[in-house]
C-alpha cells in the first residue's frame, strides 16, 4: 500500500509554555508513548521539541493512510509511536532522498501504528523546525523528502511555495515539465501529468516559514 | 446555550488561528477548520484547549477528534455543556 505522508513543525511558532503542559500533550500522547521521553536517545531534547516531534509523525501517518481512506478522522491519540532509535546518518541518506540545506541536526526513526496498520517514520530535527515522514516500510527506498524556508509565512505564500518547490523536485525526478498539482475530491494534493493523474502519490506541509514535500517514486 | 451562541463565542475562538476573518465571519456548521479556514494543522489542540476555557468544560481523546468542522465543535461543546449543567 504505497502512499506519501509528511509534516513539519517550524519551532519559532509554538507556544513553549502550553505545549510543555499536560493538559495539552495529553490530548495526543498517551502514558506508554510519554515513557519514550525517558529513554536515552531524548536526553538532550527539549520537552517541547519531544510534544512536536510525536504531533509530525502521528499527522504524516494520518496523512499517509487518508490516501487510501478519504473519511479516515485524525485522531492523534490512535496513531501509537514506539521504539523511536536515533540512527546512523549515512544510513537515512543512502535510503531517503532528502533535501535540505540545514547541517545542525538529529534524525530519528521508529514505527507507528494504527489499528492494524504498521508503519515506519523519519524524523529530522533541527534547532528551527521538525520534520517527518512515513512509509510502509523501513526502508525508504523510493521516497523523496524535502525542506525549504520561505520569506513569507502567510498561508497564500506558503501554498504557492510549497507547490513549486514540490514541482521543481518532480520535473526533476520525471523528466517531465508538463505536470500540475490539483487536488482530490478529499483534499489532498494530486499530480496530474499533462491530461491524466500521475501514479505519483505526493504530501505537502507548512508551517510558518517552512515548506515540506514527500513523494514515493519507485 | 443555544447552538447560535455556541457558533458566536466559537468564533472567539478560532479567530486567532485563522487569517480568514471574512471566511470567519461566514462560518456555518459545515465550515471545515482545516479545508475552509486554513487553520493550521499544529492549531487544532490549540483550538481544543481554548474551547475548554471558554466554555469550561473537559474535552477528552474521542470527543476531541471529532472537532474538524464547526457543527461537530458545536455538538461537542453543546454536549459537554449539558453535562455540567
Amino acid at each position: 500500500m504505497k502512499s506519501a505522508g509528511n509534516d513539519i513543525v517550524a519551532l519559532n511558532a509554538i507556544d513553549i509554555q502550553r505545549t510543555v503542559s499536560p493538559a495539552f500533550y495529553s490530548k495526543f500522547i498517551i502514558p506508554e508513548e510519554l515513557e519514550l521521553y525517558g529513554q536515552p536517545q531524548f536526553a538532550p531534547v527539549p520537552f517541547q521539541n519531544f510534544v512536536w516531534l510525536l504531533w509530525s509523525v502521528k499527522e504524516s501517518a494520518y496523512k499517509y493512510l487518508q490516501r487510501h481512506q478519504a473519511d479516515l478522522i485524525f485522531s492523534p491519540a490512535k496513531f501509537i509511536i514506539q521504539n523511536v532509535t536515533v540512527p546512523k546518518e549515512k544510513i537515512i541518506a543512502q535510503t531517503t532522498v532528502w533535501e535540505s540545506d540545514t547541517v545542525d541536526e538529529q534524525f530519528y526513526t521508529g514505527e507507528v501504528t494504527f489499528g492494524t496498520h504498521q508503519l515506519y517514520f523519519r524524523s529530522k530535527c533541527t534547532p528551527q523546525f521538525i520534520a517527518s515522514v512515513v512509509n510502509d516500510e523501513p526502508g525508504f527506498d523510493g521516497v523523496y523528502w524535502g525542506v525549504s524556508a520561505i520569506e513569507q509565512p502567510d498561508h497564500e505564500n506558503q501554498s504557492k511555495q510549497v507547490r513549486g518547490f514540490l514541482l521543481t523536485k518532480l520535473i526533476s525526478v520525471l523528466s517531465a515539465d508538463d505536470l500540475y498539482i490539483g487536488k482530490s475530491p478529499s483534499g489532498y494534493p494530486i499530480i496530474i501529468h499533462g491530461e491524466k493523474q500521475s501514479g505519483v502519490l505526493v504530501s505537502l506541509a507548512h508551517h510558518d516559514r517552512f515548506v515540506a514535500y514527500s513523494f514515493f517514486k519507485a | 446555550m443555544d447552538r447560535i451562541s455556541i457558533l458566536s463565542e466559537l468564533k472567539k475562538v478560532l479567530a486567532p488561528y485563522t487569517e480568514n476573518k471574512e471566511q470567519l465571519d461566514g462560518i456555518n456548521e459545515n465550515t471545515d477548520l482545516i479545508k475552509d479556514l486554513k487553520i493550521n494543522s499544529a492549531n487544532l489542540v490549540d483550538i481544543i484547549i481554548d474551547a475548554e476555557s471558554q466554555y469550561n468544560i473537559e474535552i477528552d481523546f474521542d470527543a476531541a477528534e471529532k472537532m474538524y468542522n464547526v457543527g461537530n465543535c458545536i455538538d461537542v461543546i453543546s454536549e459537554k455543556l449539558n453535562k455540567t449543567a
